[in-house]
């Protein structure tokens, strides 16, 4: 009976918790790109840049404003057992990677987004922060998270910025 | 009050720099919060609870900064930068800086593209009337 008990609580349920975490994690991060490749459509028109400055502003139009968005993703059960897994030999976390990219597309879009319907289209000085909450980078333990912060300036710019950059 | 991160303003030219304006916030998540993602972290996705907790950070501190820039009587904070650190386990700082500038509109009389797409030919030394 304990034996049938140990042999649940130490191989069963942690299994479990693994295949759930695999085909779940799957679905979320396939569901995710899906939609992001979609709302890419929406605000393609957008010119987003990290430079200084404004390429082509026109100042009458709309007055400049910074926009901002944040994402906190979790990293699964599974990727996250990968990751360890990994750790021990070391070299390229591909699971960690996947998420963060991500991560930051979504922040990314956001920005574009919250421009787009403010009437702008431009974004220009984008920055990309990872942020730590609560020192989880750092928690063994715990499964890893991770946390973008996006901002940057929208603006009014004239239809040809894009050709502008180039010359 | 016009935020934005970029050193210049097109339209406007800065005539007074009033110096830094900031606005910091230290923000903890509740235990239940804290649970909920861990669950949800099986599975992986957006932890909607942390992201709220930055969200709500980022204005706290955003509005702080803006409310010194107005006391100061600025225009715009300009050139803002964002940053965090993760003090404790238990708690996420966010602190938001900028300078703040008084503003004057520029009266802009650059010449229009008369075709989309092609820029106005600059002025030559042709054009300058003579005599």
């Amino acid at each position: 009976m304990s034996h049938l008990l140990l042999f649940l609580v130490y191989f069963v349920v942690p299994l479990l918790l693994l295949v759930i975490a695999f085909f779940g994690g799957n679905a979320i991060a396939l569901n995710h790109n899906k939609r992001l490749e979609a709302r890419q459509q929406l605000v393609d028109h957008i010119r987003i840049t990290d430079l200084k400055g404004y390429i082509r502003p026109q100042p009458g139009r709309c007055t400049p404003g910074l926009f901002c968005a944040e994402i906190t993703l979790g990293i699964d059960h599974f990727r996250g057992f990968l990751g360890k897994l990994k750790n021990i030999l070391g070299g390229e976390v591909k699971s960690y990677e996947k998420t963060l990219d991500r991560a930051r597309r979504e922040a990314i879009l956001q920005v574009m987004e919250q421009a787009h319907a403010a009437g702008m289209n431009a974004v220009t000085n984008l920055r990309l922060e990872f942020v730590d909450i609560s020192g989880n980078a750092n928690r063994a333990k715990k499964a890893a998270m991770v946390t973008i912060m996006a901002y940057g300036t929208g603006y009014c710019s004239e239809q040809d910025a894009r050709d502008a950059i180039t010359g | 009050m016009i935020v934005v991160n970029t050193e210049s303003l097109p339209g406007y030219e800065i005539i007074q720099s009033l110096g830094i304006v900031q606005g910091n916030v230290v923000r903890a998540k509740h235990m239940g919060r804290d649970i909920a993602a861990s669950f949800k972290n099986i599975v992986g996705g957006e932890l909607k609870g942390y992201t709220e907790l930055l969200t709500e950070a980022r204005r706290d501190a955003s509005s702080r900064m803006i409310a010194q820039a107005e006391e100061l009587g600025a225009d715009a904070v300009m050139n803002v930068r964002f940053s965090t650190s993760a003090i404790t386990q238990g708690a996420a700082e966010l602190y938001v800086y900028g300078t703040a500038v008084k503003l004057a509109a520029i009266e802009a009389d650059e010449p229009r593209p008369a075709v989309e797409g092609i820029p106005p030919p600059l002025p030559t030394s042709q054009e300058v009337p003579r005599g």
